[in-house]
């Protein structure tokens, strides 16, 4: 879905030097830097759990076309267990043979025909939801 | 066709496309529980843990799975270890016997088939999975589709919150969560279980080198670090 944005953002910004050239209009960048936390999570008997964002979001206006890029910069947990062992180190020649993204949160919907992944914290939930989501694929 | 039973402590799904699911598939984990299961005194397991059977008079799929148990406790640097666990292959057996009944369902001439035992999946044709969200149960973190894959996952969230680190005995640092996907659900759980148990500093890198085998790390800080081949929606 990012990828799709991002590219038409890019056909755009194709564009615009053919206006820019016809209406002389001034281009403005404008760059502001902001960041924003996630709630509070209680990830069971490991605490709770913050996330920071970096959020870099740049405005360019071109006579009266505005286009909007925001990029994460920066990912922090100012809040996660095991403070103990807050810096978790990346060995920098593994970086490549793997790609980083942010967590995100995915509501569950009827495409997804199987969960994968935890039973403790809602077992009964999963099941349940197994089931159901299988149930959806047939009304 | 679908059907939901509760085996071995836990909720196993299996489900069918292309006709219905035969009863000898819920035979097979109940064959399974009662051989392999340290709830179970008389199962096999318990009487080599007591030390009333020794490993050579055991079953012939007894050894099998102990001998794998040892092998994937080399390929892992010992962070896959049933010694740790007073010999429960526990860790092992969910996955292998899902890999077994999957083989049943191949014979019985479907094409199109999933299992879902506790959460670790094995599927046969296209299924779309997704990958629960490690903080939040009723979230998922994840979407892919998985075509004739394997897909196991370890994090703090599971049930006993039984993963430690086998050379410590603490429980792992930075790290909510691995999934693994490949060919074998039995190998993929284990290599699950050892990366989650590496914790936050090892893990990924580790997880970089399987051959055949790809991983999504999701770590404390927010950072999900996956391999080149891991599955996309």
């Amino acid at each position: 879905m990012r990828t799709k944005i991002t590219a038409a953002i890019g056909v755009v910004a194709l564009a615009l030097p053919v206006a820019n050239a016809a209406a002389a209009a001034k281009k403005k960048v404008v760059t502001i830097t902001r960041t924003v936390k996630g709630p509070q999570a209680v990830a069971d008997q490991w605490g709770y759990v913050e996330v920071a964002l970096v959020v870099k979001k740049t405005t360019t206006t071109v006579g009266t076309h505005k286009t909007v890029k925001r990029t994460i910069t920066k990912v922090t947990a100012p809040i996660y267990p095991n403070h103990t062992d807050r810096s978790v180190f990346i060995n920098e020649q593994a970086i490549p043979l793997l790609t980083q993204e942010v967590l995100t949160t995915t509501k569950f919907n009827p495409n997804i025909e199987l969960v994968g992944g935890a039973t403790a914290t809602s077992y009964a939930f999963a099941q349940s939801l197994q089931a159901a989501l299988i149930q959806a694929k047939r009304i | 066709m679908h059907r939901v039973e509760h085996v071995m402590g836990m909720g196993i799904v299996v489900a069918a496309r292309d006709g219905d699911v035969p009863d000898d598939v819920f035979d097979w984990f109940r064959h399974v529980d009662e051989t392999f299961s340290t709830y179970r005194e008389g199962s096999e397991i318990s009487r080599i843990r007591r030390g009333e059977l020794a490993v050579g008079d055991a079953s012939e799929e007894v050894q099998r799975v102990l001998g794998r148990c040892t092998e994937l406790r080399e390929e892992t640097s010992g962070f896959f270890d049933i010694d740790a666990v007073d010999g429960d292959p526990s860790g092992y057996v969910k996955g292998w016997s899902v890999d077994e009944a999957a083989a049943i369902l191949d014979r019985a001439g479907l094409q199109e088939h999933a299992i879902n035992a506790g959460g670790d999946i094995r599927v046969r044709g296209t299924w779309r999975i997704g990958i629960q969200h490690p903080l939040e149960p009723q979230a998922l973190a994840k979407e892919v589709e998985g075509t004739d894959v394997a897909v196991a996952t370890s994090g703090a969230y599971e049930r006993g919150e039984h993963v430690r680190d086998p050379h410590s005995s603490h429980p792992p640092a930075g790290i909510l969560s691995v999934t693994i996907t490949g060919p074998d659900l039995g190998t993929a759980d284990a290599y699950a279980t050892a990366a989650f148990a590496m914790g936050g500093h090892r893990a990924p890198n580790w997880t970089a080198q399987l051959d055949g085998y790809e991983a999504m790390t999701i770590l404390a800080d927010g950072r999900v670090l996956s391999t080149p081949g891991f599955p996309s929606a």
